[in-house]
């Protein structure tokens, strides 16, 4: 028993230190999902943030928190390595052994699924709380609850969201994009399609026949992709007709606290 | 007979692929419809380019090394095929050819590692050699695909394993006019070799004494093979079970003499690929499945009559 007294100190001491994490607001919080960061960062808690994946890249100033590499297969030792006080994953069978690990080091953990825009409003809450800043959290979540509450309007154009070319993939009815183009007045002619993305035929896009073919780039005006001069692709009305909405990254690249921006670009690059 | 019949399924294959599709467009119309010309027709016929290519390269290679489970891909190349393509992506190499070519090289290189292995230590191609040499270059190729996805910092690179995985989403005019170019030539040197293949299967010092020349055959095979793989895997990514099933179907129907066996093998797997493709296109619609996880569907349980039917042998 002797022999094992210093061990059982030692997890006392975790243990404690663990119950002191939740009593009080995060101060040194790893977020493990691009879109968590941002929602931090738009909380006002940016200076909590010790750490962050490599694809967090909005707003420009999480750049200059130390990366810890990858959140869907996360590094538990270059998390740890930040002494975070918080840990916030996204869901997936790697991080759900990934938590189980950093909480066996006394760390706590939290499990975030930010797919869709209601679950911006419902991690705005959480996420506000767990720092100290319910108010915030609350102006957020009333902000999307606001942009989610109204009848869906009439759809006056037909958009199919293209990802990638070779295979083609396209966004399904689960993803935020799907809710952006509907609150926009544009149908995915994939909503059907109840997952976030797909893998579909060019020919099936052909006979879905879209108006408009949304692709996330860089910027607003990006050209058209090489793929669209490919005479495969050119079955598809707009591509023939030259019709993308160049969408840009920043903005729709992850389910974002700022939707109703993303809703009312794209609604004016539908006008034009 | 048993030609006429594998005639009349491709013609049948080759019409249900051109014929049905998640697009509804009247069989009235279809020769006057995009959807037919340059959507159904090019896949179909790439898919009997690619699938015809396997057979013949999985059916020469398993007489080349002498076991029955050697399949086109075996050798190494779908490592070196993925290397390449993960390479030109984390590097933002542009360009419509760019992953095909990409896949290419790599397969290239990879066959030209295990070729060299092959000849180690004045060995003959001895095939026990080419068959650990091929699994530890595709193994090793493996490895530096994984470092480089998991260091480099694209998200397009788990793109690449799809790219890699995509079957013949990708056909077009273009890729079927280089490959119907490029595909005869190996196809000829096998074909020419059916006669030193049919010694071969015999052991390696019969066909010597009946006067084979076995390395420069061994080395003809199995470029010539490696070379139909590796142009199959740029243009349709890996798509297994076609060349590892195809020939066992082959020897069961028309034997295992070679100048029958090849031709056969390049119908029988042409006729799989398109009719593979046409379900994974169709069966799931609007989604479409990666041909290669229909291809095994459909083979393994042929494969499993062909064992029944041996084992009671």
């Amino acid at each position: 028993m002797r022999r094992w007294a210093p061990l059982l100190a030692v997890l006392a001491l975790t243990c404690r230190a663990s119950d002191r994490a939740v009593a009080g607001p995060a101060h040194r919080i790893v977020s493990l999902a691009p879109s968590i960061t941002e929602l931090l960062f738009a909380l006002g808690a940016g200076d909590q943030v010790v750490g962050r994946t490599v694809y967090c890249l909005y707003p420009p100033a999480a750049r200059a928190v130390p990366s810890v590499g990858d959140g869907l297969n996360p590094n538990v030792e270059a998390v740890a390595a930040r002494h975070p006080d918080l840990v916030l994953l996204y869901r997936s069978p790697q991080t759900e052994t990934a938590a189980r690990q950093l909480e066996a080091l006394g760390i706590r953990t939290m499990i975030l699924r930010q797919d869709r825009l209601e679950d911006v409003a419902r991690d705005a809450r959480v996420l506000g709380q767990a720092t100290g800043r319910s108010a915030a959290g609350d102006s957020i979540a009333r902000t999307i609850d606001a942009l989610l509450a109204p009848p869906l309007p009439a759809p006056q154009a037909r958009i199919a969201y293209i990802v990638w070319d070779a295979p083609p993939i396209v966004i399904g009815g689960g993803s935020f994009l799907d809710e952006l183009a509907a609150r926009a007045g544009a149908a995915n002619v994939f909503h059907d399609l109840s997952t976030p993305s797909a893998t579909v035929s060019i020919e099936t896009i052909a006979a879905r026949d879209p108006d408009w073919i949304a692709i996330v780039r860089d910027s607003v005006n990006a050209p058209p992709p090489d793929w669209s001069r490919r005479r495969e692709w050119r079955t598809i009305r707009a591509v023939r007709e030259g019709h993308f909405l160049a969408l840009p990254a920043d903005l729709f690249g992850q389910p974002s606290p700022r939707a109703p921006e993303a809703v009312a670009l794209l609604r004016q690059l539908l006008i034009r | 007979m048993k030609w006429f019949g594998l005639i009349l399924l491709l013609v049948a294959s080759l019409l249900a692929a051109v014929v049905l599709g998640p697009a509804a467009v009247p069989v009235r119309n279809l020769v006057h419809s995009p959807i037919f010309w340059d959507l159904r027709l090019p896949r179909a016929l790439l898919g009997l380019l690619v699938g015809g290519s396997l057979g013949v390269a999985g059916a020469s290679l398993q007489s080349l090394v002498r076991n029955p489970l050697a399949d086109p891909f075996l050798l190494g190349l779908s490592g070196g095929a993925g290397l390449g393509a993960v390479v030109v992506i984390a590097l933002h190499l542009g360009g419509p050819w760019t992953l095909p070519l990409a896949a290419f090289v790599g397969a290239l290189v990879a066959l030209g590692l295990v070729f060299r292995l092959g000849l180690v230590a004045g060995s003959v191609l001895d095939p026990r050699v080419l068959l650990l040499g091929g699994v530890a270059v595709g193994a090793f190729c493996g490895a530096v695909t994984t470092a480089v996805v998991s260091l480099a910092e694209a998200s397009a690179l788990r793109n690449a394993y799809l790219w890699l995985w995509g079957g013949l989403s990708g056909a077009s005019w273009d890729s079927v006019t280089l490959v119907a170019l490029y595909v005869p030539i190996p196809l000829v040197v096998l074909f020419a070799a059916a006669r030193p293949l049919d010694l071969l299967t015999l052991g390696e010092e019969p066909a010597r004494h009946l006067g084979t020349d076995v390395l420069a055959t061994r080395r003809r095979v199995y470029l010539a093979a490696s070379l139909l793989t590796a142009a199959a895997v740029a243009v349709a990514g890996v798509i297994g079970f076609v060349g590892l099933i195809v020939p066992h179907l082959g020897r069961a129907l028309f034997g295992g003499r070679h100048r029958v066996l090849l031709p056969a093998s390049f119908l029988a797997g042409g006729i799989l690929l398109v009719l593979a493709d046409t379900l994974a296109r169709t069966a799931v619609a609007p989604r479409e499945l990666p041909v290669g996880i229909v291809t095994a569907l459909v083979g393994v349980p042929l494969f499993v009559i062909l064992l029944r039917r041996w084992t009671a042998d």
